[in-house]
Formats: structure tokens, sequence, C-alpha cells
């Protein structure tokens, strides 16, 4: 019996599960020069690029610059940029400081499997970068598996960039291009190691707290006021990868280059929104965002700004001053500055507005600040008694379960030595 | 009150009591046997030093051959038994060339994440000691992700295990280039465990690390370490695909060892049963364990293993405490295992009862008796077992309790066999199809295929082929690419036959549910169907609910003096036949079949006195399997007799060679199964079929057909010296109810195994 009736015999137990639906196409060799559907890819400004005995296909599109995505317009990059280098205090990981506008380089893949790994190949590899007159866009793309050396160096060599930006390209899209690179580095240069602005990240930061997923998509639709029509959704892209595959039609193919192309222009608009709320420039900044900024620049070290943004917020009348309030108490206690951290922590433990987390956290502070520095552990008893109340408000969790025991403990000990006290009153 | 007595007056009691001495069918001493060693080889001085300050002046000979060995760039197998100093064989050589060239890599595997740990901790302290720039790390699923990019770039040796190797390691070798690029020793410890599906699966692996290597240009020398089996050399070169030498030469010294065989009086002499193994094993540990002798009691299932814990468990308790004596077998989980292996290391536990899970070298200090609880199925598993007493020499004793199975019988009567005979063969098949395709498309996934090469020493053409037509994988010209959005090494699992297994949930507490263990699913079908009392740690559980699709089983505490145990019924039809061949009047057929099992019915079985106080059904989906399968049907003069002799001679005799089977194709008695049919589709006769459990067969089906007439004589070698008068669990086994199935039987297996004695009529 031959193997291949043997393995469709035992095709039940093969974890392969998938049903041929087509017949594959016999010969998919191709001649040299001999690029199939030749005439629908011209049409999409598609041009090969020739490399040993292979190629790529390269497309190509230009924006001019005062061309509006979304919020802004791209020419708003170009100030952005020179913003930040005339900020060099900020010292903020998405700063281009040092960086013409033109060296940023946004980028962006399409890949056939989710997840790292040496099986997954990317098959577009997309970037834009801006001059004083337009944005232009390339996307090199891989006309089938074999073609990764003339698609690598079509890439490698046609961009000059030194600085990447990316939608979650830290943690996918660049170890992904290594890994490939990795697989056929006699061929082609050597890669060079560079800066990176992730925006996932920042993203993320920024706007968890409105979106269910930070996804790029979201983040279009919710905060750069985008909205896209007849889009093919990214997910999709390995299946039409597949198809065109088969039957080298590359109508499908023409949805995913638009997909990555509007994917890479939504970079360039994240990132000047992004921009503008580090730099305090966007008029509509909410104030859920501004704390996020203080946040952030806290995170970073930057307390004089995170100071800045959170003294700002304190002052309105609105639910995330409590919040703006509670991080600058921190940054107070940060810098042992007790006088400002406890009239700030009074504020919140004594307002009825301000619920939750917070309170609790305050009135701990407090707690303790009572205790171990004023040595008035009455005060400490009062504000670790509000503390244990306000949590047992709180949904159970294991979490409130350690609040819990760390205040009964407060409390007992203070309650020690109160009586201590008394006794030596008496 | 009474004096503790020492493992010396202890034996001294064996052989003089009354209740005892008449048990003892035998018993072999081994003396001890001195160390030969040579001088330490020209090694780095550092080095030298360390092994000094760690008492280690000479190498044992073995030790020497094997550094010589790997030093000229052999592959080579080293058959080490316990405490022999093995690791000494590659961590000797490893090091040495790493101080050589600092920039070289070893790979060291080992088949579970327990003995990678404690390799670790070995090999980093010899290094420490030697004051060595040499990194090593453990890899696997508990290496933190912060630490894992540190042992990708720097890590001089990773130790891993096949599993890690096939799911993150391998499909990711882009991100190992320094490993790869220089890697020079590959280690394969305890190969002896690689047989069967999980040898396999890993000889696919390893084809695969060989073509990475190949891709980045190195060529690594293979070092295995393996128990005593009777085809080390085979074993390693059929998982390697290298040719290998053999390293033998033990050197390292051993303590006297005492070997018992105990066979339970016989209760009932007309029908020939025995006392349980299990009530004289519980009562034997017991005298052991009430004078603190710390002893291992081996069982050869789980729930064997269960039911001996709560035995032992009720008889100390108020002497030693709960915690003194703890059960240890697969579907515990690892942190429950951990704590259980260092309680024995630290004394804290007297005694464990387990199963072969603990042959491996998870390393557990040294205890002083093994006792089995019947014969474990090999005779390499014994000798395993036994080496679990008095591993680090002075005086042991290893006692193996005979059940009443035909077996374990044929053994404790013959024990020239078991201390004469080499021991068994452990069998391989890399080019299962199933399990080579699995492997040939994770390969494609992490390199593409050119037209030509070959797997192994496999040819690829044909399934590469057809994974293009299941649209796996992309042909461009000369090669096969990888085009599939699938990660294919998730859904391969290198352990199981099934790929999936069922979770066991206890609800006893509605506030706490949890997992308590996992199983795979044609175990499932019988030990966990509804009803069907599981037992964890000497906990009962019944099983309240099974959910078959999802695979989850809910349980229940329960507190009842019963066990259960189901049936499984089996019918079976040949595909093609790929040999056949006669014997005397006999055919004997192998080739594919297509096997179709579902669990019946059930029993309730009382504890103590094993009476039947209870059955119901199950309700279960019937599971397809196709693989391999030897079968053998005899001649037209046999098949004169009433159907139902017909049917029952076959049953006895079935019965009597599915035991006999793990002793001439080294396996798990679970591995092979013996299924009689009176009329079989493919012939219309009567038939005995021999199928692997494995879809698509793992070569024991193949080997049973090379050696059928080996296997029919030493079958009927039993039942004829059987001493009881129709049929016992000794020789055909309790199913059968005519009195005359024995003599059927033995007449059928003597049809099967001799020239008749009338000549007979040849088969058409």
């Amino acid at each position: 019996m031959s193997i291949k009736s043997k393995l469709n015999r035992l095709k039940p137990h093969l974890s392969t599960g998938r049903k041929a639906d087509k017949q594959g196409i016999p010969d998919q060799i191709d001649k040299s020069g001999d690029i199939p559907f030749f005439e629908k890819w011209t049409v999409e400004n598609v041009e090969p690029f020739y490399f040993d005995d292979s190629y790529c296909l390269v497309r190509k599109v230009e924006y001019p610059i005062m061309y509006r995505h979304g919020k802004y317009s791209f020419a708003e990059l170009i100030n952005i940029v020179n913003i930040w280098n005339n900020n060099p205090e900020l010292n903020h990981p998405l700063s281009a400081i040092g960086h013409k506008a033109e060296e940023l380089f946004f980028f962006d893949t399409e890949t056939t499997g989710l997840g790292g790994g040496a099986g997954n190949t990317i098959f577009l590899l997309g970037h834009a970068s801006v001059t004083d007159s337009k944005v232009i866009l390339k996307q090199h793309f891989l006309p089938h598996p074999g073609a990764e050396i003339a698609l690598y160096q079509s890439f490698l060599t046609s961009v000059d960039y030194r600085t990447l930006v990316t939608y979650n390209g830290k943690s996918f899209d660049w170890p992904q291009v290594k890994t490939r690179h990795t697989l056929i580095r006699d061929h082609v240069p050597k890669l060079p190691s560079f800066g990176h602005f992730d925006l996932y990240h920042a993203s993320r930061r920024m706007w968890k707290h409105k979106l269910e997923r930070v996804k790029l998509a979201a983040v279009e639709k919710d905060i750069l006021g985008l909205q896209r029509t007849q889009d093919v959704p990214g997910y999709l892209a390995p299946i039409i990868y597949f198809d065109y595959l088969e039957r080298k039609d590359p109508e499908g193919i023409f949805g995913v280059l638009k997909h990555n192309e509007q994917d890479i222009l939504s970079l360039i608009t994240l990132y000047i929104h992004l921009s503008k709320q580090l730099l305090g420039l966007d008029p509509e900044r909410s104030e859920r965002e501004s704390f996020e900024v203080g946040r952030w620049f806290s995170s970073l070290g930057n307390i004089d700004k995170a100071k800045d943004t959170f003294s700002t917020l304190a002052l309105h009348e609105v639910p995330e001053s409590y919040a703006a309030k509670h991080a600058l108490a921190f940054e107070c206690k940060r810098e042992r500055d007790w006088e400002r951290a406890v009239v700030l922590w009074k504020d919140i433990a004594e307002n009825d507005a301000s619920i939750g987390r917070i309170v609790v956290e305050a009135s701990v502070e407090l707690a303790k600040y009572m205790e171990h520095h004023r040595k008035d552990p009455e005060s400490a008893l009062w504000y670790a008694d509000k503390a244990r109340r306000n949590v047992e408000l709180f949904p159970s969790s294991p979490k409130k379960d350690r609040i819990l025991i760390d205040c009964g403990k407060r409390i007992e000990r203070l309650n020690k030595k109160i009586s201590r006290a008394s006794a030596r009153i008496d | 009150m009474k004096v503790r007595k020492n493992l010396q007056e202890l034996m001294e009691e064996l052989k003089t009591d009354d209740n005892l001495k008449d048990n003892i069918v035998h018993w072999h001493t081994i003396d001890e046997k001195p160390a030969v060693t040579v001088p330490l080889p020209d090694i780095h001085t550092s080095l030298e030093r360390a092994l000094e300050r760690r008492g280690i002046k000479e190498l044992y000979t073995h030790q020497e051959t094997a550094y010589e060995y790997a030093r000229k760039k052999h592959d080579f197998v080293a058959v080490t038994p316990t405490a022999s100093g093995k690791t000494l064989c590659y961590n000797l050589p490893v090091l040495q060339g790493i101080m050589e060239e600092p920039n070289a890599r070893a790979l060291y595997l080992f088949p579970t994440k327990a003995l990678a740990q404690d390799q670790k901790s070995e090999i980093n302290e010899l290094i420490e000691e030697a004051g060595l720039n040499i990194n090593s790390y453990t890899y696997d699923g508990d290496t933190p992700a912060n630490i894992r990019q540190k042992v990708r770039k720097a890590g001089h040796i990773v130790i891993t295990n096949p599993d890690m190797l096939h799911s993150a390691i391998l499909p990711h070798h882009t991100k190992w280039v320094s490993l790869f690029e220089n890697l020079r020793y590959i280690i394969i410890d305890e190969l002896h465990i690689y047989r069967g599906v999980f040898g396999s699966h890993t000889a696919n692996v390893i084809r695969r690390l060989r073509r990475i290597c190949h891709y980045y240009g190195s060529d690594p020398v293979f070092i295995a370490t393996s128990a005593t089996i009777a085809n080390p050399v085979e074993l390693g070169e059929k998982l390697t695909g290298k040719k290998m030498l053999l390293v033998d030469n033990n050197g390292a010294p051993t303590g006297k060892k005492h070997f018992v065989f105990y066979n339970p009086p016989i209760v009932n002499k007309p029908l020939n049963i025995r006392k349980s193994a299990a009530l004289e094993s519980r009562a034997i540990a017991g005298l052991l364990l009430k004078n603190r002798i710390q002893t291992i009691v081996f069982a050869r299932s789980r729930v064997r293993v269960e039911i001996l814990l709560t035995y032992l468990q009720e008889l100390v308790k108020h002497k030693l405490g709960p915690k003194a004596i703890r059960g240890y077998r697969g579907g515990y989980l690892p942190i429950e295992r951990r704590e259980i292996e260092r309680g024995l290391r630290s004394g804290e536990i007297y005694g464990v009862v387990s199963t072969n899970a603990l042959e491996l070298g998870v390393d557990i200090g040294r205890l002083q008796v093994c006792i089995m609880n019947g014969y474990p199925g090999t005779i390499a598993s014994a000798w395993q077992q036994a080496g679990r007493a008095g591993r680090r020499q002075g005086e042991s004793l290893v006692i193996m309790v005979a059940s009443s199975n035909p077996l374990d019988q044929y053994i404790i009567q013959h024990p020239d066999y078991f201390f004469n005979n080499s021991p068994e063969t452990a069998r391989i098949n890399p080019d299962n199809l199933i399990i080579m395709v699995d492997h040939l498309k994770c390969a494609a996934y992490e390199l593409p295929f050119q037209k030509g090469e070959k797997f192994g020493g496999a040819e690829t053409e044909d399934m590469l082929e057809y994974l293009e037509e299941e649209k796996i994988l992309h042909r461009q010209g000369e090669k096969w690419y990888w085009m599939n959005d699938a990660f294919p090494a998730t859904n391969i699992s290198l352990r199981s036959a099934s790929q999936e297994n069922v979770v066991i949930i206890d609800t006893s507490d509605i506030a706490n549910v949890k997992v308590i263990g996992e199983m795979d699913t044609f175990s499932a079908m019988t030990l966990l169907h509804e009803e069907a009392i599981y037992l964890h740690q000497g906990t009962q559980y019944q099983v309240e609910k099974l959910d078959w699709e999802e695979k989850k089983a809910f349980v229940r505490e329960v507190d009842v003096d019963y066990y259960t145990d189901a049936n499984l019924a089996v019918s079976l039809s040949v595909l093609e036949m790929d040999k056949e061949r006669r014997i005397n009047v006999a055919e004997a057929g192998y080739g594919d079949v297509s096997v179709r099992a579902m669990a019946t019915i059930f029993k309730k079985i009382k504890f103590e006195t094993h009476e039947n106080i209870g059955s119901g059904p199950i309700y279960l989906p019937e599971e397809e399997l196709h693989t391999n399968a030897a079968w053998i049907s005899p001649g037209h003069s046999w098949t004169q007799l009433s159907q139902q002799r017909v049917e029952e001679g076959l049953v006895g005799t079935a019965e009597a060679l599915r035991h006999i089977i793990p002793v001439f194709v080294m396996c798990d008695p679970a591995d092979v199964h013996v299924v009689p049919q009176v009329k079989a589709d493919h012939n219309e006769k009567p038939t005995i079929f021999f199928y692997d459990r494995y879809p698509g067969g793992i070569g024991l089906s193949e080997k049973i057909y090379e050696n059928l007439e080996n296997v029919l004589a030493e079958a009927r070698q039993i039942v004829e010296s059987c001493p009881c008068a129709s049929g016992c669990p000794s020789c055909i086994g309790t199913e059968t109810s005519l009195s005359t199935a024995k003599a059927d039987a033995v007449h059928l297996l003597s049809l099967l195994s001799h020239q008749t004695e009338r000549g007979g009529k040849p088969c058409q």
C-alpha cells in the first residue's frame, strides 16, 4: 500500500481537520519575468523588484502633506517633531528629540499566522515617511514563499531609517522580522538595531480605561475619529494570502494592501495625537487623559512634570481631581513633603464625594502618618477605622481580604497603644 | 515496650517465621562488588581539584571510557546501573570541552522536568566548586520570561525535556542561533524511557533537532545513558539516527542485595487461588514500616497504588502519623510530587507506594527495602525498581510478591529465567506514519523542505504531497513551505496516545471547586465513567458526572468500602494484510486493523474480600482506533468443537497470551491488547488478535508476529504446568465457565505451536 493511501485512511487520526476544497494548480513555478496577473498589479501601482533569480512586488502610494487623515493633517507631524526637539527636558520615550520628521518610519506587517515562531511568514512589509511636501508609503509584498530574499533585500535597501513607529511592533512585528531575517541572513544586508516607538503601549496607558481592548481599530474609531469603510479585517489576511497562493489572482490581496495602508496612515495620526496629549497641546484633552499623562510622567521619574499635571487637575471640581490629588499626594510623600501630602489625603478621606480605593488608601496613609510621625494613635485609629469601613463595601476578592487583615492588625495595635498610654496616665 | 528491629533482624525473621518462610520460594543474594578505578584523565586542574573536593580522586572504568569516547567525538550509549556515577560520564567531557572552547554549547535532555532540576543542581555544584565561568540553566515551562532570553543567548548548558524542545525551542530556533551554531554535545539521559509512543515521538523530535543543527552548521555528539536493557545501542541508534558505541564496563561498587521471591500461599487448592498479593504486600510492608525501615512499595496500576496506600495508612496510623506514608503516581500535581520527593530524602516520609513513576532517576535518596506488589511486567523494570533499595551501597532487601496472574506465576516459579535472561528489548517506531507526519509538519514549519530531502532515513515526498493536498504546505518549485495560520506543535503531545486528557474536578466543596488531576481519554473510559470510584492520595471520590464532550469529570469525596472495575468491549476488523505466513496448521497475519472499543459495564468490588457487590451500565460513545495488529487462526481440526467450547478455549488462550506478551516485547501490558474472535470478519475463522494501542502502531504487534512460535510455546507451557484443575487466574483466567476450557486452550496452543501428533490437515 502506498504511503499516501495509508495516510488517507489514517486521516481521522491525523490532526489536520482541514478539508481540501479546491484542487491545487498543477504548475505554479514562475518562469522568470512572467508575473501572473501582471496587468492587475500594474493598475494598483505595483512594480516588481528583481534580485538574483527572484522578485518581490513593491507598491508605492503618495499623499500630499496637507492630506487630513482623522483629526489631523500629516503636516502636523513636522510641527510636533519640532516641539519635541524644543523641549529636551521632557525626556519621554515618545519624544522625537534628535530626529527629523522625515526620519520617523511608520511600520506595519501582515503575516501568515498569529504569535511568533519560525514558520510564521511575513508576506507584507509596509512603511511610510514624510517629506516637506508629501507622505510616501511603500509596501513590499511576497509573491510566493520562495521569494523572501528579494523581499528583504527590497525592504532593507529602500528605506533609510533610524526610528521605527509601530503598533505593538516591539513584541510582534520586529521580532518576527528578525526571525525571518535569521533564516536568510546570508543573502541580505545585516539587520540594523535601532530605537523604537511603540504606540500600542502608549495607547494602553492612555485609554485602557475607556476601551475594552486597545486595538488599533478601536483607537481609530473612538479616539482619532476615523471610520473605515469596506475594510478587510486583519484576521482574514492569512486566509486571503493562502487563497492568493493557490490562484495567484491578486484581487483579495488588494484589500489586504489597503488595510495595511490604512493601519500605517493611522499610526501617523496616532503619533501626532499621543504627542499632543503628552505635550499638553490638545485643548480637548479630558481630565482622565490628563491624569494618565501625569501618571506616566510620574512612573518615568519626571516628578516636576507629574506634579504639574496633577496640580492643575486637582484645582478643578471633577471626579478625576480626587484621583489627581491622590497621585499628587504620593509624589509629595516620595519627596517627604508630608505637610502637603497630608492636606491632600485629608481632602480625599474627609470628602464624602470621593469613594472607593483612593479613600481607603488615603485613610491608610493618614493612619500610618498619624501613628508613626505624629505619634497620635487616637487620630490614627480614626483613619484606620475609616479605611476598614470603606474596604468592607468592596466586592470580595483576595486583595480585599488582605487589606482587611492589615487594617485589623493596625487597629489592634493602635488599641493596645492607646490603652497602654491611658494606663500610664492613670 | 517492643524494641525496634533492624533490617538484619527482620530478614532473619522472614527466614524463620512459620507464617512467612514457606512462602519464600527463592532467596537470591547478590554479593557486594568492589570498585574498579583508573586515575583521572588529563583534565583542567580546576576541574580536577573540584572533583577531589567532592571525594573523587579516580574514575570508575566506565566513566573513563565514556570520557575517551566523547573526546574522540564518538556517539555512544553508556549502560549504567543506579548509583554508578553516570552523570560524570557526560558532565566531565562537557565541562572540559567548554573550558577548551568557551563558545561551545551542550543540550541536556531529561524525560521529566523533575530530573532536569536535579541535574541542574548537581552540575552547578560542580561548576561552582571549580570556579568555572560556565552558565547552565534549565529551560522549561516554569522558566520566567526574563531569564529565557539569557538562557537562549548565554546558556552554555541548556537543560530541558523533549516536550520543551518540541514545542518551545525548535519552532523558535531563530531565537537560539548561538545554541545551534555552537552545539557540540547532546545528552540523552534515561535513554530506556524513550520507548513505545514516547520514544517514537522523541526520535522524530531528534530528527528535527538534527535538521536544525545541520542548517546552522553544527554536528553535535550524542551521549546517552541507559538502564540495563537488551538493546541499548539499537535503541540509541534508532532514536538519534547515528551509529553509536557501547560503554558497559561498569566499575562502580555495589552493596550486598537480597532478592526474595515471595509467593502467597494457596487458599483454595482445586481452584488454585492464592492469597491476595496486595494483602501479603501490606503485611510485609507493615512489619517493616512499624520498625521504621524506609520502604518503597511498587504497584502496577494507579488503582492498586491507592488501595495499598489506604491499607498501609490505616495500619500504621497511630505509630507514624498520617503523613509518614504517601502515594506517588502520574495524575498527582507536580507540587505534590516534589513535596513527597523531599520528604523521602529528608526521612520524614517512611514509606511510599508508587507506580513505575518512581522508576525514573528522581532523587529520593536511599531506601532500605523495595517491595514489588506483583511482577512489574519486564525484567528491566524489575531491576530498576529493585535499584531503589540500597542505591548507595550497604545491605538492602528486595521482595517480589507474586500475584495470581500467569506472568507473575511463571516468573516466580522460574527464578533462573529472571536472573539469567537478558532483559527485554525496547522498541520504537520512528516511522509510524501518524507520528512522523505530525513531526514532518513541525519540521516544515521550522524550515521548508527541499524536494528529495530525507527526514531521518525516511523518504518525504509522498507525505509532503499529502500535506500539500491538505493545504498545510505550499509547493513552490522544488520546495515545500509551511503555509497555514496554525502553530503545529501545540496540538501534538509526545506523551499520550490520545491527544486529549480528561480533567478531574473535585466539587466536594462547592465554594472551592478545584482540579485534582488528569487522565488520558482511553483510561478515562474505564476509570472515570459515572459512578466510578476514583482514588486520589488514598481518598475516595465518586464520579458524579463525566462530560465527555468537554473532557471533564466531576467528582465528589465519598467514603465507601468498595472500588470499581469496568469492562471494555472490543470489536475488530482487518483492513489490509501486509504479511502472512503459515505456522504448522495455523495462519498468521500482520497488517492494518480498525478497532472499536466501548466501555460496557462496571462492577463494584468490596475491599478485603474482593466480592462483587453490584454493577451498572456505562454510557459512553464508541472509540475507534486504526492501528497495526498481528493475528493467528488455527486450522480446521479444532473448529469442529461446539461454538461455546471454541469461544471459551479462545478466551482462555487469549488470557494466557496476554500475560506472556510483555516478556517478549518490552512494553507496558496496556500497550498491546489481545482480543479473541470466534469468527473473524476477514477469514471467518476463530482468531486471536494482538494490536498496538496507539493509532498507526508502534511496532509491537509486528514484533509479536515475528516471534509467534515462541510466544505460543511459552503460553502453552504456562497453562500446561499450572496445577489447577480446570482453569484459574494463574493460567487462563476466570472468564470461562466450562470445565473443558483449560484443556481446549492447551489443545489450541499445541495446535498452534507444535507439529500436531497426527500430522493434521493443512489449512487452505
